[in-house]
């Protein structure tokens, strides 16, 4: 006796609906390909994200550090959390402008991190302290590379 | 005679039985992916929940704790950051890679008509896929041990279980599907085989890729890997898992043949090389030549053609039964998830359209279409399954309706609200962004949206809860249900 039954087809071939469905659709795609070529990706993070000397690339610690994950793939921001691009003309939210007042050259590199007396009575927003993840200069290579965004 | 077995003396006294630490009995494996699913699908829309109430409020609940260990102080830490990355990762390796485990492991002895060829072995699968899950979530809330790129964040030892979890799988699946048989293996089984070699080959080389000591891959090509991996995890192996489930459950739920097997094939392989290119669409670099970019913008764009083929086979297939549409049960739940498969695929198509992802590109409109196909096709599919193989595995009956209407209606309505929220967002971001819309602005807008995913991921939540009662009080409490056992001499073909 049979354990289990097979599932059956009511027919074997492909009906001439489906067969002329993907030959246009395929006809298309190849088409618009080739009318479609010229053109070049833009970076995978903004602009140029290589080091200057050695030393770590800011995407791998942009990466590893997770900034993505809240300000958005090319971290132009997204909902709550604000855009990354603009640092070199100074910040944006409002909670942090007295520290870009009090410290205009490192007023991100102390925000990153967190940890110093400066910033520790600013509201984070649920920004993490990255000071005991990333080194200063690991810091560093962020907000230089920051400040190349558009 | 009775006996009493305190007088028994040493010499008369039955042999005891050995139970071994994996049980070779049939079905094990599937029953122990499918419950493992059920209980990840709780935990990642629980996490889920969190996710989106960082969203809206970030700076409401972020908590470190620094433990100190030998090797040095650690943090733990529950951040907008961290919680993302575990709702994303319960999501599609907790539920999802469980889920589609588990159907794999029902399904396929089903369908070769024979029982699983190295039982132990997938349950030896089992087992390390869900430590390996367990130890990698939590070390997702530890920042210094994780890994960068997304759904790539485990450690490497981690990576290392979870790999050889996918091998033993892959080995059971292979010598099953594989033993000699009179008849072409049935469409699910190609698409099964597809998706767990692409998962074991695509995991693989994420893992690889990481392996810092000994490959050394720019930080350019790493995250390209990571993008990749991504999506591809996407488009060949949580799709291929779910559309192999869905043509078996809605044959074997509809009691009829399938529509056509030309047709099956025909979707299989448009889908097959489709699938396998449009990841290319996430290769966007300066290093990379915009043909090959745009070789996979194309095929992302054409994936919508083997979507409309499965759908219109497996609706036609539902021929004369149509009436099991309105009843709660399998079909509906496999119905829900054709509906969100072409939804999805039409949505990544107009999204691979440069005009609109020039306007979207910024956006959250992309983790929107993705949260449709993995909350919304993919797991549709699964409880489509869930619903079917549940009472054989159990061997009990589900214990009522209104549960299950509760779970179709909560899932239907999460992943929709949810999806469309951040897409509808998406484009609206997208069209401030394009009026030079000041910050302030934006993030007022978005919030809305943004309340409209809280409250689509609550819905999913809700579902989880309610198809995991229902699985509860189906094994404590339901009446026993005469499903045949898989390996039994002789069954109905109730077994299927």
């Amino acid at each position: 006796m049979t354990v289990h039954t097979p599932i059956e087809s009511r027919t074997r071939g492909i009906p001439r609906w489906a067969l002329a469905v993907t030959g246009v659709m395929l006809l298309a795609g190849a088409v618009f390909f080739a009318t479609n070529l010229s053109g070049s990706n833009p970076p995978i993070v903004g602009g140029s994200a290589e080091p200057s000397s050695g030393g770590p690339n800011a995407v791998s610690i942009i990466k590893a550090a997770g900034c993505q994950s809240c300000h958005g793939p090319d971290l132009a921001g997204q909902g709550p959390f604000p855009s990354l691009h603009g640092v070199k003309d100074g910040p944006v939210s409002e909670n942090l402008q007295q520290l870009g007042t009090d410290h205009p050259e490192d007023w991100a590199n102390l925000w990153i991190a967190g940890t110093d007396p400066a910033v520790a009575d600013i509201d984070r927003g649920g920004m993490p302290a990255f000071g005991g993840q990333l080194s200063p200069e690991e810091i560093a290579t962020v907000v230089e590379y920051l400040k190349t965004l558009p | 005679m009775a006996v009493n077995p305190k007088k028994l003396r040493p010499y008369d006294q039955p042999p005891k039985v050995r139970r071994p630490i994996l049980p070779n009995e049939p079905d094990n494996a599937a029953t122990a992916f499918l419950v493992a699913a059920i209980v990840w699908f709780v935990v990642a829309t629980g996490i889920g929940v969190l996710w989106t109430a960082y969203q809206l409020f970030p700076d409401v609940l972020t908590i470190r704790l620094n433990m100190p260990t030998f090797s040095g102080v650690l943090t733990f830490e529950l951040s907008p950051a961290t919680t993302s990355s575990g709702f994303w990762n319960s999501l599609a390796y907790g539920w999802l890679g469980n889920a589609g485990l588990g159907a794999v492991f029902f399904i396929t002895p089903r369908l070769v008509g024979r029982r699983l060829i190295g039982e132990t072995m997938a349950s030896a699968a089992a087992a390390l896929w869900n430590i390996g899950l367990l130890a990698g979530l939590t070390a997702i809330y530890v920042p210094q041990l994780t890994g960068s790129g997304r759904l790539t964040e485990f450690p490497i030892p981690v990576d290392g279980v979870l790999l050889l979890a996918l091998l033993l799988a892959n080995v059971a699946f292979w010598r099953t599907a594989l033993a000699p048989t009179d008849r072409i293996p049935y469409v699910s089984i190609w698409y099964f085989g597809v998706a767990l070699l692409a998962l074991l080959g695509l995991f693989g080389l994420a893992t690889l890729a990481s392996l810092e000591p000994f490959v050394k891959l720019s930080d350019v090509a790493a995250a390209l890997v990571n993008g990749f991996y991504g999506r591809a995890l996407e488009t060949l192996c949580l799709s291929g898992l779910a559309i192999g489930t869905l043509y078996y459950v809605v044959p074997r739920a509809a009691n009829n043949p399938v529509y056509s097997w030309g047709l099956a094939m025909l979707g299989w392989l448009l889908w097959l090389g489709l699938g396998t290119l449009a990841p290319l669409s996430t290769l966007v670099d300066t290093s990379v030549p915009f043909a090959i970019t745009q070789i996979g913008n194309v095929a992302t764009f054409l994936l919508v053609l083997p979507a409309f083929l499965v759908a219109a086979n497996l609706l036609l297939s539902l021929s004369g039964r149509w009436t099991l549409v309105l009843s709660p049960g399998t079909i509906p739940f496999a119905l829900v998830a054709l509906t969100f498969l072409v939804a999805t695929s039409l949505l990544e198509a107009i999204g691979s359209l440069g005009s609109v992802r020039a306007l979207v590109g910024r956006t959250e409109w992309g983790v929107g279409v993705q949260l449709l196909a993995l909350l919304g096709t993919a797991t549709a599919a699964f409880l489509a399954l869930a619903d079917h193989a549940f009472p054989r595995l159990l061997r009990r009956d589900w214990g009522g309706t209104l549960l299950a209407e509760a779970t179709l209606w909560a899932a239907f309505a999460g992943a929709g609200l949810a999806g469309l929220a951040l897409i509808s967002g998406g484009v609206a971001h997208g069209s401030l962004l394009a009026q030079g819309a000041p910050a302030d602005e934006i993030s007022g807008l978005v919030f809305w949206f943004r309340l409209v995913l809280g409250a689509g991921i609550g819905l999913s939540a809700l579902a989880a809860a309610v198809v995991a009662l229902n699985v509860f009080l189906m094994y404590t409490s339901a009446r026993p249900a005469d499903y045949a056992v898989m390996g039994d001499a002789v069954a109905a073909p109730a077994a299927h």
